[in-house]
């Protein structure tokens, strides 16, 4: 982690957490969709909370790093989606 | 028809195996460069169709990645699409005007990632215009 406080500390949190954030993300949906094997019913529902707080962390980073508020609402589609295939 | 080659440029080994998954499930073959050096040889032994490219790597950043595509004559029309974790600021004009064709902060989301790569392809094989 930067010493020195300021840009560098905003640097240094915006890529270690936007990484972070992708992975989680980019796994997250590769389970959503199957690409790594069917989930059950139960276990989309999960993953699918765990994408939906993702975004949310997204969306606060956004806001709190670059000053770009900006909604959730891809994954609250992915969420959606997911439902709908439970139905 | 052949795949269409990408080249994914990142340090990060979860990203990389994350972004490949993604990517051969939407039927392309994917490459991997882990550092500025390895970038420059795949891009020069392979050269891919398309480049998926992070700005903080070790070896030079994406920049330079970018900076010595732009000079090599067989390579300066490969599309370079940014994704990274930088910050906004100071970034995303500077990579746009150092010839990506896209830039986009981690995370993206997977259509966004994919649309424009279908639409950075189709625009260098001839098959759109920007405004299309």
């Amino acid at each position: 982690m930067p010493k020195q406080p300021g840009s560098n500390l905003s640097a240094y949190l915006s890529h270690e957490l936007r990484n972070a954030l992708a992975c989680i993300q980019q796994f997250g949906k590769i389970l959503v969709d199957g690409l790594a094997g069917e989930l059950t019913g139960e276990q989309r529902e999960y993953v699918g909370i765990m994408l939906e707080n993702a975004s949310r962390i997204r969306s606060v980073l956004d806001s709190a790093l670059d000053g770009v508020p900006r909604p959730p609402e891809k994954c609250a589609n992915q969420v959606e989606r997911v439902s709908k295939l439970e139905t | 028809m052949d795949k269409k080659k990408i080249l994914v440029v990142d340090d990060n080994p979860t990203i990389r195996k994350g972004l490949g998954v993604r990517l051969r499930a939407n039927d392309y073959e994917v490459l991997f460069a882990e550092d500025a050096i390895s970038a420059t040889a795949a891009l020069v032994m392979e050269r891919p169709d398309l480049v998926v490219l992070d700005l903080g790597l070790p070896g030079g950043d994406g920049f330079v990645v970018m900076e010595r595509l732009q000079r090599n004559d067989r390579l300066a029309s490969i599309p370079v699409i940014v994704l990274t974790g930088r910050e906004l600021a100071g970034n995303r004009d500077r990579a746009l005007q150092a010839g990506a064709t896209a830039f986009f902060q981690k995370p993206v989301e997977d259509n966004t990632l994919l649309f424009a790569i279908r639409k950075a392809l189709d625009i260098s094989s001839g098959g759109l215009r920007f405004d299309q």
